[in-house]
């Protein structure tokens, strides 16, 4: 008999074809899916440079066009013409252009990432695909242009944290609080090479998109990976994204398996958080900083720009204007996304209360706008605060719920969003 | 007198000017956009350096960017809130729209003004029936701000006639882009251009408003349309400000007129490399394009996008084609998403892009790779504009952009059955 | 106001995107110098010598209205830029920044590239020492020789108060 295992030793255990793996073993495993975005072109300039035209299985490859999109250089222009070209050419069916939106959430909202499965990509919040049960994590391009070939990558067993989280959240503080307060908390290392497993009820009531803001986070405090168990909302989600659930392998975790660490917190007396400047782990309720004069509000990113997040940002800003001096900055993280939010009217409310709405991808959290100079501030709901990561050295950035950008947006300041709510009720 | 010279009599003082001298006259309007108005900001503070007393004759949009995508970009755009901030110069910041059409919509521009500004597009405003004239910088910064006043040689004036009737799925800005390949790119050199006749007067406001705006590839100094009950009425619905500045002129001949008869024209494309190698686009049908656009100062207007509307509801791009839609105001954009026209087009593969010049000159968007194609309502089409100097760019109607991005190559618009 | 140098030729319709690319509008002004007209002959920017004359065909200068072209073209140390015919914006900007610029119908039939020339704009005349061929133009407007004589339109306005303070026509008839 099998000792317990965490849902880390089993993905990796499938993937790798290898039993019995305790944390700390390196072993070769082979991706189900290999992500990488804009800069795919470096993978294709590598492959040329040893001379490889054969790939070990193309239908694994996933490309999306997220980062810088449309282009705005020549040299921009030139490495996606790149891409295209390689795709066509190699006939790589996951093919998703400038106009489709950002990679976590296009591969996602098309049934590409299942439970079970091991996925690697190019981008550090790759932890986000935990949302479904997936082992997701980041990597490089090196390693990226490997596993094109090889089909394998090497991986080290992460030992596994279990964070449960209960109680019910007060109105006006979201799942981006929560992981605001629990990465101030455990600090932006606290899950060095970890996976993050969620749990408890209040996780376990969440609708999908709330766990990708989860799972994205989880890669603010140094997790490899992260994880909430696959359940009938995710077998709903799975559906509607239109994924295969032929072969489908829900790994959930043993048991009595072995955690490093087990975290516990309750979000019932949770306050809107805000992680100020210039680290995601320096974090303060919004009452310590309500009132800090903004520039910019950025509603966007991997982390809370999905379809739930822009309706509660017009929620606020249903019939309010956007404060003078401030630009409110709304980019769909989807070509989905947006449609929806079309469709419902949600971006006719945006529209009205003063929001420019971009193309759907990454926007000013990959640099495509939203720069800033020196002395401004943007309040954002991305998921990095890094000192110059949004233009000037010399400028802030805190990150909030889309709640608290919204009604702050409304009043060019730092505001707790439930002044807001509650006049409205 | 003309209209032209009316105007600028008024301006200069003087009783009656004549074509060729030059005068000294009092401007109206001063637009800038965001990279015109920082290097006018730029020369202004560096080399003139005096008060602007006249501050609300100055109007600032930015649309070049929507959102600044590097620091130094974002510099630029906070020293001209500054500089706007510190002289009382309106601003219209990232996200409200072309600078021509924010201008219009917000009632910056009135019959019978002076209006001038650094993009070359300026003369799109006598549409209104203004003398709206594009000059550089230093004029601005030089004359304008300080003194509230700029240099003209006053021009001669041809009359250009529309009469006629269209073939069906002919549009005015074929019309517009056919009259450019028929007289000639700069064959209109410092001339004003004056463009009546029948055609043009059955014309709503917005359709008027491309005619204007080809003045500048024609080479002319500006182009008007007599102000008629049309004007008046589109005047009147403008916010603020008085609706009575109408100047008409006495009725005087040009110095020559041009008649054309607009049943000749098919839908046209300007071709790379210039404004002016307009052909039918037959003649180039089946190139193939990998993007599209609405948007420009002659594109995104509610117009153009209804028409798209038409031609790809319930239909979806070809899979080769990123086709953006840059609304011409956030007016605009409120409106198409009000009547359906944003989730069509977006259920349509369309991507909508906010409220600017989008692809011009590639600030935020629309650099385009050396094998690259777009066709698209755009007023420009010269190599070096759009990211590789071998990209293609052609220009055509917002019917013709849509069926060609259908296609997946320049195609003509489908005449509706 | 007598040039004397290289002539550098370029076609028609040339657009101030073909100066000032897009991707430089940002740069200093050093930088832009260095790119003018490069996509249409590399060796330019690289081996245009102080006093150099660019003869262009007609429409020289259409598109922007933008003075940066005009201050970039300036930049490489030209004398002066003569075409059949320019985009008036290109034109009026030339005088505002200084650069003289003569309008010689026929000029771009004229001369050739690489020959030497010798241009008089106040006196409309251009002559191919090459060749001996002579072309002669209008004699540029006395308001404009005074502008291009202050070293361009701000120092002009600096120095005449009176034409903008007071308005009306620049030249009492």
């Amino acid at each position: 008999m099998t000792a317990p295992r965490t849902f880390a030793q089993k993905a990796i255990e499938r993937a790798s074809g290898e039993t019995g793996l305790e944390p700390g073993r390196i072993v070769d495993a082979y991706p189900d899916l290999y992500m990488s975005h804009t800069a795919s072109w470096r993978c294709i300039r590598t492959l040329e440079k040893m001379g490889v035209d054969t790939l070990y299985d193309v239908d694994r490859v996933a490309m999306v066009m997220d980062h810088i999109s449309p282009a705005m250089s020549t040299k921009t222009a030139a490495d996606h013409a790149l891409c295209r070209d390689f795709a066509r050419r190699m006939g790589v069916s996951k093919f998703f252009d400038v106009n489709a939106g950002i990679a976590h959430i296009v591969l996602m909202e098309n049934g590409l990432v299942r439970p079970g499965e091991f996925i690697i990509g190019t981008d550090s919040h790759s932890t986000i695909y935990g949302a479904l049960g997936a082992f997701g994590t980041g990597v490089g391009f090196s390693e990226i242009t490997a596993a094109w070939v090889t089909g394998k990558l090497w991986v080290k067993v992460p030992e596994s944290v279990r964070i449960a989280i209960d109680g019910d959240l007060s109105p006006g503080t979201y799942a981006k609080d929560v992981m605001l307060k629990l990465i101030g908390d455990l600090g932006a290392d606290g899950l060095t090479y970890c996976s993050a497993e969620f749990g408890g009820a209040y996780t376990e009531a969440l609708s999908v998109s709330e766990r990708m803001t989860f799972c994205n986070l989880a890669m603010e405090m140094g997790a490899k990976n992260a994880f909430v168990a696959p359940d009938e909302t995710t077998l709903r989600y799975l559906d509607e994204a239109g994924a295969d659930r032929g072969d489908l392998t829900v790994l959930l975790p043993d048991e009595d398996a072995a955690y490093a660490r087990s975290v516990r917190m309750d979000g019932s007396s949770l306050a809107p958080q805000i992680a100020v400047p210039h680290t995601v782990d320096n974090v303060l309720p919004v009452d310590e900083v309500a009132g800090t004069h903004l520039d910019q509000v950025f509603i966007g990113s991997c982390a809370n720009a999905k379809y739930d997040d822009l309706v509660i940002a017009a929620e606020v800003l249903a019939g309010h204007r956007v404060a003078d001096g401030v630009r409110l900055i709304v980019t769909p993280a989807s070509a989905q996304i947006m449609a929806r939010a079309s469709s419902a009217g949600v971006l006719t409310t945006l529209i009205d209360a003063g929001a420019m709405i971009t193309n759907p991808g990454c926007g000013a959290c990959a640099g495509n706008g939203g720069a800033m100079a020196d002395g401004e501030a943007t309040l954002s709901t991305a998921n990095r605060n890094f000192q110059g990561r949004m233009g000037s050295y010399e400028s802030s950035i805190y990150l909030s719920s889309p709640a608290t950008a919204a009604a702050s947006a409304i009043r060019g300041v730092i505001t707790d969003p439930r002044e807001l709510l509650e006049a409205a009720r | 007198m003309n209209l032209v010279e009316k105007i600028l009599a008024r301006a200069s003082g003087r009783p009656k000017v004549d074509p060729g001298e030059i005068v000294i006259a009092k401007v109206d309007r001063l637009i800038m956009h965001d990279l015109s108005g920082y290097l006018t900001a730029d020369v202004f503070d560096r080399q003139v350096g005096r008060p602007i007393p006249d501050p609300e004759r100055v109007v600032m949009v930015f649309d070049h960017h929507f959102s600044p995508p590097t620091e130094r970009q974002a510099t630029v755009l906070a020293s001209n809130r500054a500089w706007a901030r510190r002289h009382g110069i309106t601003l219209y910041d990232c996200g409200s729209g072309n600078l021509h059409h924010v201008a219009v919509r917000h009632g910056h521009i009135r019959p019978g003004m002076i209006v001038v500004g650094s993009d070359s597009h300026t003369p799109v405003h006598g549409a209104l029936g203004t003398l709206a004239v594009a000059l550089g910088n230093d004029s601005h910064a030089g004359t304008v701000l300080p003194y509230g006043k700029a240099w003209f040689r006053v021009p001669e004036t041809t009359r250009i006639e529309l009469d006629g009737t269209t073939r069906p799925g002919v549009t005015p800005r074929d019309v517009a882009l056919w009259l450019v390949g028929r007289i000639g790119e700069g064959e209109m050199n410092y001339r004003a251009l004056e463009f009546a006749g029948p055609y043009v007067r059955a014309l709503p406001f917005w359709e008027r408003w491309l005619f204007p705006l080809v003045s500048v590839d024609l080479g002319a100094k500006c182009g008007y349309i007599e102000p008629d009950e049309v004007t008046e009425a589109f005047v009147r619905a403008l916010p603020g400000g008085p609706a009575d500045l109408l100047e008409r002129s006495d009725g005087d001949e040009a110095a020559s007129v041009l008649r054309f008869d607009v049943g000749e024209v098919r839908p046209q494309v300007a071709c790379p490399p210039t404004v002016g190698n307009v052909v039918p686009i037959e003649e180039v049908a089946g190139r193939p394009v990998q993007w599209a656009e609405l948007g420009g100062h002659g594109g995104g207007r509610l117009e153009d996008i209804r028409a798209a509307t038409a031609v790809l509801a319930g239909r979806h791009i070809h899979p080769d084609v990123r086709f953006n839609i840059v609304p011409s105001s956030r007016a605009v954009f409120a409106q198409a998403a009000g009547d359906g026209c944003v989730s069509a087009l977006h259920e349509a593969g369309a991507t909508w892009f906010p409220p600017s010049t989008g692809s011009n000159q590639a600030v935020n968007m629309g650099a385009l790779a050396a094998d690259e194609s777009m066709i698209s309502t755009h007023a420009r089409n010269f190599p070096g504009r759009n990211g590789s100097s071998e990209a293609r760019m052609y220009l055509a109607s917002a019917e013709s952009v849509a069926a060609s991005a259908l296609a997946g190559q320049i195609s003509p618009a489908q005449e509706k059955s | 106001m007598i040039f004397e140098g290289r002539c550098w030729k370029f076609g028609d319709n040339i657009p101030t995107d073909r100066l000032v690319k897009s991707e430089y509008v940002f740069e200093p002004m050093e930088v832009m110098a260095k790119h003018v007209l490069e996509d249409l002959n590399p060796d330019f920017p690289v081996q245009v010598r102080p006093g150099d004359i660019v003869v262009a065909g007609r429409h020289f200068g259409q598109s922007s209205g933008r003075a940066i072209a005009t201050k970039a073209l300036k930049a490489t140390g030209i004398g002066c830029v003569v075409a059949d015919t320019f985009a008036r914006t290109f034109f009026r900007n030339c005088f505002e920044v200084g650069l003289p610029a003569l309008e010689i119908s026929g000029v771009s039939e004229l001369v050739e590239d690489g020959h030497r020339l010798r241009v008089d704009v106040g006196g409309g005349l251009l002559t191919d020492l090459t060749t001996g061929q002579k072309g002669r133009g209008a004699a540029a407007d006395p308001f404009l020789v005074e502008m291009l004589e202050a070293g361009g339109l701000i120092k002009l306005a600096a120095r005449r108060t009176d034409l903008f303070e007071s308005g009306g026509r620049p030249f009492s008839q």
